[in-house]
């Protein structure tokens, strides 16, 4: 049984893997969107995990590709080391804030952070001198110039690092620290769990990959502007997938992700003013008829045949 | 409903010192404090309705602007097709939308009532979406104004000229906020209402129709914000995401006021108003005006969560 699902986890590795060799490049772009998606998707459940919900991710994603975009060109470091960088300066930003309002909860919090991510994008709009300005500014190249399979291994890169931190963080104590945060705080605090320190860290990590995210993109389209980097559509969309797909959990985000990518693509081609709108209903009859997410209502259904089949 | 508490125990030393202040400005920037009363009762009437729901049935509706935003094209197409004055449109534009709220509360609100505050924030977005983005599809996101002679109109006062037709933001303000307050303390379905904000199970001991109270809460602050969209669009260019942004102002204002607090809406939105149109005046300077909003509610949500640590 085991050993089984690592076969189907190594297959569908060598199937992305090698995706460019047997695909066109119009295929390879609609993966790299997906799969930017998807790591945002990751890093937004991830922090939802300990209760608390970020509307600030296109914030972080927009620094990151600032600062990616603005290291390569002023330091003249290498666009691959500078999305790093990106994501550190995300990572770190993230930290100062988290440290100052950490304590908030609920609806307090999110508002927070999209008041910050709307503060991020004025004062950024407002320094023509270092960043352009409203206009934004242009890279000299995209990355690897605009070589589309290196292109998308990086992007898949990034992505399975989103992955694999998630699944850490499912199988370490730290899932068992958030999920208690989550269910009760007050509950987790008396045993031993130091809540705001948990929380700092989850929030640094998670900005952190929204950051390299951010950075990436930045350089796959060589351009980084206020309403592009800054664009809502970076948080709303991954909420979005996440919803669909399942919360809590790492495939749920990757479901979601997938699904809804592809849909939007296809949504793209045949209505191209109102593709939202099929996003929106989606949200809608998700909350209201499947809270749980497409893989939590499977999980459960399979979960209620296996304990029938025990019974009987 | 503090209100009254807080009116109460008000500081004479800030009103002394908010006085001097809008002396200064006023003999200083006199335009800054005309149009930040105006600017700020506009933000004060739109969130008026949204601090209602959120009181009383506990939904923060993030569709809140978007549903101004159909009244606004609601009063354009009443003025397009029959030529009703969008002033006069109110009135229809009430009864509409009052019917919207129910349609919208008995289809969708009503069931997440006992979910998860994320979900409710979730289903209210996507509600957003969806209203924006048929408003897209349907009017294309083309900017339209109706051509009204009266909104220029003006008023001076020695060298200084004014707009006085925005003073019907001011007096929706005030006839929204004492309506809403009269409503609330001195009408037996307001004092329910009242009840069922503070705590449902109680007000149903009672026997207060809980669900028929949220139904007409939650229609009636559409009805109302539907409404507004009809004064808003006098005064400026309509398309389907000019209601997006009033939500966000209109949620930050209320967490700034305290929930619950009416009164407290109006004086924070008149704050905002005129410090927006301050820095608006300084030129080469107004791009900042956008962030002050904004750097506003992170502090006073910081400060007010230290507070509540202290106590």
């Amino acid at each position: 049984m085991k050993s089984s699902r690592y076969l189907v986890y190594i297959g569908v590795l060598i199937i992305l893997l090698t995706l460019p060799f047997y695909t066109g490049v119009y295929l390879l772009n609609v993966m790299d969107i997906i799969l930017i998606y998807l790591a945002l998707a990751l890093s937004w459940d991830m922090l939802l995990r300990s209760g608390q919900i970020s509307f600030g991710m296109a914030g972080l994603f927009g620094v990151g590709g600032y600062a990616a975009a603005l290291i390569h060109l002023n330091a003249g470091v290498s666009p691959l080391l500078s999305i790093a960088l990106g994501g550190l300066a995300a990572g770190f930003l993230a930290c100062l804030i988290g440290m100052a309002v950490l304590q908030l909860r609920g609806m307090y919090f999110a508002i927070v952070t999209l008041a910050l991510a709307e503060i991020f994008r004025v004062v950024i709009r407002n320094l023509p001198d270092l960043t352009g300005g409203p206009e934004g500014t242009i890279l000299p190249s995209a990355i690897f110039s605009g070589n589309s399979t290196k292109t998308y291994w990086l992007v898949l890169t990034v992505a399975a690092v989103s992955v694999i931190a998630s699944e850490i963080f499912r199988r370490t104590r730290i899932h068992f620290a958030l999920t208690s945060i989550r269910n009760d705080e007050i509950v987790a605090k008396s045993s031993g769990i130091s809540v705001f320190k948990y929380l700092v860290f989850i929030f640094a990590v998670t900005s952190a990959i929204q950051g390299i995210t951010g950075g990436a993109y930045a350089h796959i389209y060589g351009f980084v502007s206020p309403e592009g980097s800054f664009s809502l559509d970076f948080t709303l969309l991954p909420i979005a997938m996440t919803l669909l797909g399942g919360m809590h959990s790492t495939w749920g985000p990757v479901v979601g992700a997938l699904l809804l990518g592809v849909v939007s693509e296809f949504l793209k081609l045949k209505i191209p003013y109102g593709h939202l709108l099929v996003y929106g209903i989606i949200i809608v009859i998700t909350i209201l008829f499947f809270p749980q997410g497409i893989v939590g209502t499977i999980g459960q259904r399979l979960k209620k045949n296996h304990v029938e089949r025990l019974a009987s | 409903m503090q209100v009254f508490s807080k009116l109460k125990q008000s500081n004479y030393q800030i009103t002394i010192i908010s006085i001097v202040l809008a002396t200064i400005l006023a003999l200083w920037k006199p335009h800054v404090l005309i149009e930040g009363l105006q600017r700020g009762c506009l933000y004060a009437v739109i969130a008026l309705p949204m601090a209602l729901i959120l009181g009383i049935v506990g939904i923060i509706n993030l569709a809140h602007g978007d549903f101004m935003m159909l009244g606004a094209y609601f009063a354009y197409f009443l003025n397009v097709h029959l030529g009703t004055d969008p002033l006069v449109a109110i009135f229809p534009a009430l009864l509409a939308f009052f019917l919207i709220g129910i349609a919208s509360y008995r289809a969708i609100i009503k069931y997440v009532l006992s979910s998860p505050e994320l979900n409710q924030l979730l289903l209210t977005f996507g509600l957003a979406m969806v209203i924006e983005q048929l408003a897209n599809l349907l009017w294309t996101s083309r900017p339209i104004k109706l051509p009204l002679r009266y909104v220029s109109a003006s008023a001076t006062i020695g060298s200084f000229t004014f707009g006085t037709f925005e003073f019907v933001y001011v007096g929706a303000a005030i006839i929204v906020l004492a309506g809403l307050l009269l409503f609330l303390k001195h009408t037996s379905t307001g004092q329910a209402a009242l009840a069922v904000g503070q705590n449902p199970r109680g007000a149903k001991l009672v026997g207060i129709n809980v669900d028929r109270t949220y139904l007409f809460i939650f229609s009636l602050s559409i009805a109302l914000v539907g409404s507004i969209g009809a004064i808003f669009m006098t005064r400026h260019s309509i398309f389907p995401l000019v209601g997006a942004p009033f939500t966000m102002k209109s949620f930050c204002l209320i967490a700034m006021a305290g929930i619950g607090n009416l009164m407290g809406i109006l004086w924070c939105s008149l704050i905002l108003g005129i410090a927006e149109n301050f820095v608006l005046s300084f030129r080469g300077y107004a791009g900042w005006a956008d962030i002050l909003f904004f750097a506003l509610i992170v502090l006073v949500i910081i400060i007010r969560s230290r507070q509540r640590q202290v106590k």
